[in-house]
């Protein structure tokens, strides 16, 4: 198979977040390192698939074109890197919605 | 994720789509030249390609190198030097088709696991 | 290579193969010429097979300097097309027939050396081939499909 095994997402580093990544959520978005240089496993797990899907996008995107112009691609290797990139968003979504959740479930703690 | 999706069994079926895109190659040169005169009939070693790719290198992102094509031993040659035979021909161009469409079948079914892993039991 | 580029060395043979058709075709609609714009009966002809890349994506790519170090090289790149058309060197058949308005003087006409059974015999083998090379193009074709279902 042509198509690069997929790196830079490692399913293991999906950590429960603690009161610190709270923290580090809270001061300003996803793409804003935490205050205290504290570790961030949500985010870099974020970040990390992100980067990944993106990646597997493009070279969807690139062995569909090589299809089309007719440089030689085989149509099957062409399906199957969008599907993948397809699957890679899907997870990448579901990444993002339970960091979001976990988030929430958090802030409504009483203090 | 380069676990998930890309597993076991999804690289031996892609490397089973892409031999099987390779000899339809070979088949239709075999095919197109059945009147052609010296031309000798071209094949590869299927299993052992697949068995190769699946032992040997994790990662066979060369393009340059195709599996070996060797010629097909045992076959009757014809007064002008060809030894296509129809027979093989046809008999193997139907069954690298159903082949072909078994493997697709089989990544489909891969993709619907690992979508259904994401998405908590839903299919989509 | 991917398989469009099979499809077209298909094609190739089957353009080949309507060409042997045409030939012999000829050949049989004139086993009876006597008379041709060179004088004398008509030469049967035959082509000759080859083996040549189809033309279309290989050459394209390496025009467009495209780093494909299969393409030249590619064992599946052989098409086939017809080197020559290549008129017979058998000398014609000397009939006996003195009404014959090209009877020569001992009132033997020179006629085609051609063997109408014989040329059946290719043509047969012409439209066997072009269908073999047909239903190539289907199992082709049916792969291709195969392939856009991956998607569902």
């Amino acid at each position: 198979m042509m198509i690069p095994p997929v790196q830079g997402f490692d399913i293991n580093a999906f950590q429960p977040a603690g009161a610190g990544q709270a923290a580090g959520l809270s001061t300003g978005g996803l793409g804003a390192p935490s205050a205290a240089g504290a570790p961030t496993p949500f985010l870099d797990t974020l970040k990390s698939a992100i980067s990944s899907a993106d990646q597997i996008n493009s070279d969807a995107s690139q062995q569909v074109t090589g299809v089309l112009t007719g440089t030689g691609g085989d149509v099957h290797s062409a399906m199957i890197a969008v599907e993948k990139a397809d699957l890679s968003f899907q997870m990448m979504m579901q990444v993002r919605s339970k960091i979001v959740a976990a988030y929430q479930e958090i802030s409504r703690m009483p203090f | 994720m380069s676990n998930l999706i890309d597993n076991g069994q999804t690289k031996l079926l892609g490397k089973f789509l892409d031999l099987s895109v390779y000899r339809q190659g070979l088949l239709t040169s075999n095919i197109a030249n059945i009147d052609t005169p010296g031309y000798q009939t071209k094949d590869i070693d299927f299993k052992g390609e697949l068995q190769r790719s699946l032992s040997g290198a994790t990662d066979d992102s060369s393009p340059s190198f195709g599996p070996t094509v060797r010629n097909v031993p045992d076959l009757t040659t014809r007064p002008d030097g060809n030894n296509v035979s129809l027979d093989r021909e046809s008999m193997m161009l139907s069954e690298t088709s159903l082949k072909f469409r078994l493997a697709v079948q089989l990544m489909k079914e891969q993709f619907k696991e690992v979508s259904m892993a994401i998405n908590d039991g839903k299919a989509s | 290579m991917n398989l469009f580029g099979v499809m077209e060395v298909s094609g190739s043979a089957m353009l080949a193969e309507r060409q042997r058709a045409e030939v012999v075709t000829s050949n049989l609609a004139n086993a009876e010429t006597t008379r041709t714009p060179q004088g004398g009966p008509y030469q049967r002809q035959h082509v000759v097979f080859g083996t040549a890349a189809p033309g279309t994506f290989s050459h394209e790519l390496s025009a467009a300097g495209m780093n494909m170090p299969m393409a030249m090289n590619d064992p599946r790149g052989q098409g086939v097309k017809v080197q020559a058309v290549v008129a017979d060197s058998a000398p014609p058949v000397r009939k006996y027939d003195p009404a014959h308005p090209d009877a020569d003087a001992e009132g033997f006409v020179n006629m085609p050396a051609i063997n109408p059974v014989e040329e059946m015999a290719d043509l047969m083998g012409a439209a066997r081939s072009y269908e073999l090379n047909a239903t190539a193009v289907q199992a082709t074709r049916g792969m291709i499909t195969q392939s856009l279902d991956l998607l569902r």
